[in-house]
């Protein structure tokens, strides 16, 4: 508890420190609990994500960096290796390839690489791993678009 | 050689009997001898058979090891291995648990491509220092420690003691897993072996880590199992490829090693699993069905109530709409009957008593039902039969033999033909048992196969029987009082003879049903004919009647078994009516 709480506190500053470095990452601790974290990630350019703001949150076990994160989308999004009601993730970093090395930084830039290159054969959302793995691109891209635009931009108006 | 028998245990001789049927202990003596009983020409034999018996075991298909034989044989693969390699002893036990613990797989690959196999398992081709400055950054816990509170494996990433102890702990907590530990880096596969853990990881890993290490030995090697009774630390490593899988355990537990069920020659292995569930599934099955489906009263296809309401649609094609309850057409229903959860009619016609509730489905259950009783209570009562015949056997060698001798004046070393009979006794019960889940999965259709396998079985059972009687009841008599040397020899004669006959029996039975009953030819049939079987089922069934009179309703002949559900179908349907499992 003492070594995740004093590591999730460097990751913090570091955080802080970084925030301009990665323009595509912001992650927001909790103001009363560090095992919360919040982080928007911006959609990967030449995807269906581009353009698009996601909201993550990060619920972190005491044994923080021993045991992953678990992390899953608050904002809606259309993708294979997400689950569409709960926004869950599939991605073997966060179960068992994963490494205390890794840091909730790294996870948010796996996430981004995830979203630019889907995996439709360990599908959380059916659909859109079907789509995908008919070949049916198009098809899989005009939806995800779709709710990027209704669901990760900021309204019109 | 004879005196060994003084000295041995419960467990020795159940290692004996399994061994009774293989192929080398075969002796064709011919069926003839069997038939005769008066001929009990075997005391000559005697020692003979023993030597068979006890070379047999020496030549066993397996080898049953403790722990220490599993640590010893362990260390010297990882010693030899790392000879030859010229590796280390670590690198060794990791590149044999990666490859399952075969050396040969080992040396194969090493050989044939090292780089690509040291990639695989992580092995690195020399170490790699940590960086040469006093204070290094921790790649877990990002904190600055002394270089001497740090380690890392063959890469030369430093990690902290504190770090490495908790990646360890999860490691181990999470399972064998931790086998095949690689460095925390994320970019880096070295591999982590165990001279990191013993460095490392607090003194319960350590000892959890060598336990898998033990446990991964016989788990993952082709050749090796653990003995599957409740408590027991041996392991059985088997000679693939030689025949019987039947190994007996120094916990006295006989197995079959290829599906870890308890000894089931000769029945096959699939058998035993499907007797084995139905077993297990067959009362909660049959309810199930009898209390949660109706056939369809138009096309008789069963029909699952799963909601409250009584008004039953039948699926596609045939949608017909009935009352669940008394399964008259629903155009008769409605308000007038009490609406969608009642129905009044069948209420008036259960109280006169008229109504008999779909009596030809429950017959038709009844008669599956009872077929499956005919056999699994035989089956119960061998294996009931079987465990007081080892009571007894173990009892005869603690204490009876001894009395024994004293009272009739004769060497224990001498008495031995009755711990053979014993033995027989236990080994055809085994084998009779099986024999009854057989039975059940032979198709009824077969009827030559079945009238020779039920005369196989018949003989082999009559003959059992007299052996067993002979064993148990005529024994006794001798532990009473001293009888003349004629008459106690006379019983020896009698008990060898009856051992001898039925041994010959079982082996023939054994061999019929290890080779699917294949010879049934014009000869058998006439043998099976000219036996009277008490275990045909149709005669059991059909009292009056012939036994093979197959054109009565009442035999079974004209009904077919639901494979999955085992209900006794018309022969004109081609689907199940309970479950609507194809026909096959
Ligand atoms: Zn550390
Ligand atoms: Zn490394
Ligand atoms: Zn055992
Ligand atoms: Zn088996
Ligand atoms: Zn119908
Ligand atoms: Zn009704
Ligand atoms: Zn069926």
């Amino acid at each position: 508890m003492q070594a995740s709480r004093a590591r999730l506190f460097k990751e913090y500053k570091e955080v802080q420190r970084e925030k301009s470095v990665d323009p595509d990452i912001q992650l927001v601790c909790d103001d009363s609990n560090i095992f919360k974290w919040t982080a928007l990630i911006k959609g990967p350019s030449e995807t269906p994500y581009e353009g698009g703001v996601f909201q993550l949150a990060f619920a972190i076990p005491e044994q923080y960096p021993l045991l992953p994160p678990q992390v899953r989308f608050l904002t809606k999004i259309f993708h294979p290796n997400v689950h569409f009601k709960t926004g869950e993730i599939c991605l073997d970093i966060l179960k068992n390839a994963w490494s205390p090395a890794w840091t909730l930084q790294s996870v948010c830039r796996a996430i981004i690489a995830l979203m630019a290159h889907p995996e439709p054969d360990s599908p959380l959302n059916c659909d859109s791993g079907n789509l995908l793995r008919s070949g049916d691109i198009r098809g899989y891209q005009s939806m995800a678009r779709m709710y990027t635009r209704l669901a990760a931009m900021p309204k019109k108006g | 050689m004879e005196s060994d028998y003084d000295t041995q245990d419960a467990s020795d001789t159940e290692s004996m009997e399994d061994d009774f049927y293989s192929e080398e202990t075969v002796v064709r003596d011919g069926e003839d001898e069997g038939e005769d009983e008066g001929k009990y020409g075997f005391s000559d034999n005697e020692s003979d058979d023993s030597d068979v018996i006890v070379s047999e075991r020496l030549q066993q298909n397996y080898t049953v090891l403790d722990e220490t034989d599993i640590r010893q044989r362990q260390e010297d693969d990882i010693r030899s291995l790392s000879m030859v390699l010229s590796t280390s002893r670590v690198h060794a036990c990791l590149l044999l648990r990666h490859f399952n613990w075969s050396v040969s797989k080992v040396h194969e690959e090493w050989f044939a491509d090292e780089e690509s196999v040291r990639r695989a398992v992580g092995l690195l081709g020399k170490q790699v220092e940590m960086p040469n400055v006093a204070e290094l950054l921790c790649g877990i816990c990002f904190e600055v420690h002394p270089r001497t509170a740090m380690s890392s494996a063959a890469c030369g990433h430093p990690f902290c003691d504190s770090c490495w102890r908790g990646y360890i702990g999860t490691a181990v907590t999470n399972g064998p897993g931790c086998l095949m530990l690689r460095c925390p880096d994320p970019s880096c596969s070295a591999a982590i072996g165990q001279d990191m853990i013993d460095m490392l990881a607090i003194d319960e890993d350590k000892q959890k880590y060598s336990h898998y290490l033990l446990r991964s030995f016989i788990e993952n090697n082709r050749k090796t199992k653990w003995c599957p009774a409740p408590g027991c630390e041996f392991a059985i490593d088997f000679v693939m490829g030689s025949g019987s899988y039947d190994v007996s355990c120094n916990c006295s537990h006989s197995f079959c090693w290829n599906c870890t069920e308890e000894a089931h020659r000769p029945v096959e292995c699939s058998t035993v699993a499907k007797w084995i569930l139905k077993n297990s599934a067959e009362s909660e099955n049959m309810n199930w069905i009898l209390a949660n489906s109706k056939p369809c009263p138009k096309c008789k296809r069963p029909i699952e109530k799963n909601q409250g309401c009584m008004h039953i649609t039948c699926t596609p094609p045939c949608k017909h709409e009935f009352c669940w309850l008394c399964l008259g057409s629903w155009i008769e229903h409605g308000e007038r009957t009490g609406g969608f959860y009642a129905c009044n009619r069948y209420e008036a016609a259960k109280e006169e008593g008229v109504y008999d509730e779909s009596e030809r489905r429950r017959e038709m259950a009844k008669n599956s039902l009872e077929r499956y009783t005919h056999y699994y209570e035989r089956w119960a009562t061998n294996q009931r039969s079987r465990q007081k015949a080892l009571a007894q056997l173990h009892n005869i060698q603690t204490e009876k033999l001894e009395k024994l001798s004293k009272i009739q004046c004769q060497p224990e070393s001498q008495l031995k033909f009755i711990i053979e009979a014993m033995l027989q006794v236990v080994e055809c019960r085994r084998v009779l048992k099986w024999t009854y889940a057989y039975g059940y999965y032979l198709p009824e259709h077969e009827h030559a196969k079945r009238q020779f396998f039920e005369y196989l079985q018949g003989e082999a059972e009559a003959g059992l029987e007299r052996l067993h009687q002979c064993a148990e009841k005529e024994l006794r008599v001798y532990l009473e009082a001293e009888v003349p040397m004629k008459e106690f020899a006379d019983f020896r004669v009698k008990l060898a003879g009856l051992t001898s006959v039925t041994r010959n029996y079982f082996q023939n039975l054994v061999q019929a049903l290890e080779s699917g009953l294949e010879d049934v030819g014009p000869n058998r049939q006439t043998n099976s004919s000219k036996s009277s079987s008490s275990k045909n089922i149709s005669s059991k069934n059909s009292p009056g009647n012939s036994p093979k009179s197959s054109t009565t309703t009442n035999n079974f002949d004209n009904y077919w078994y639901c494979e999955r559900c085992t209900f006794a179908n018309p022969s004109s349907n081609q689907a199940c009516e309970m479950c609507e499992h194809r026909r096959h």
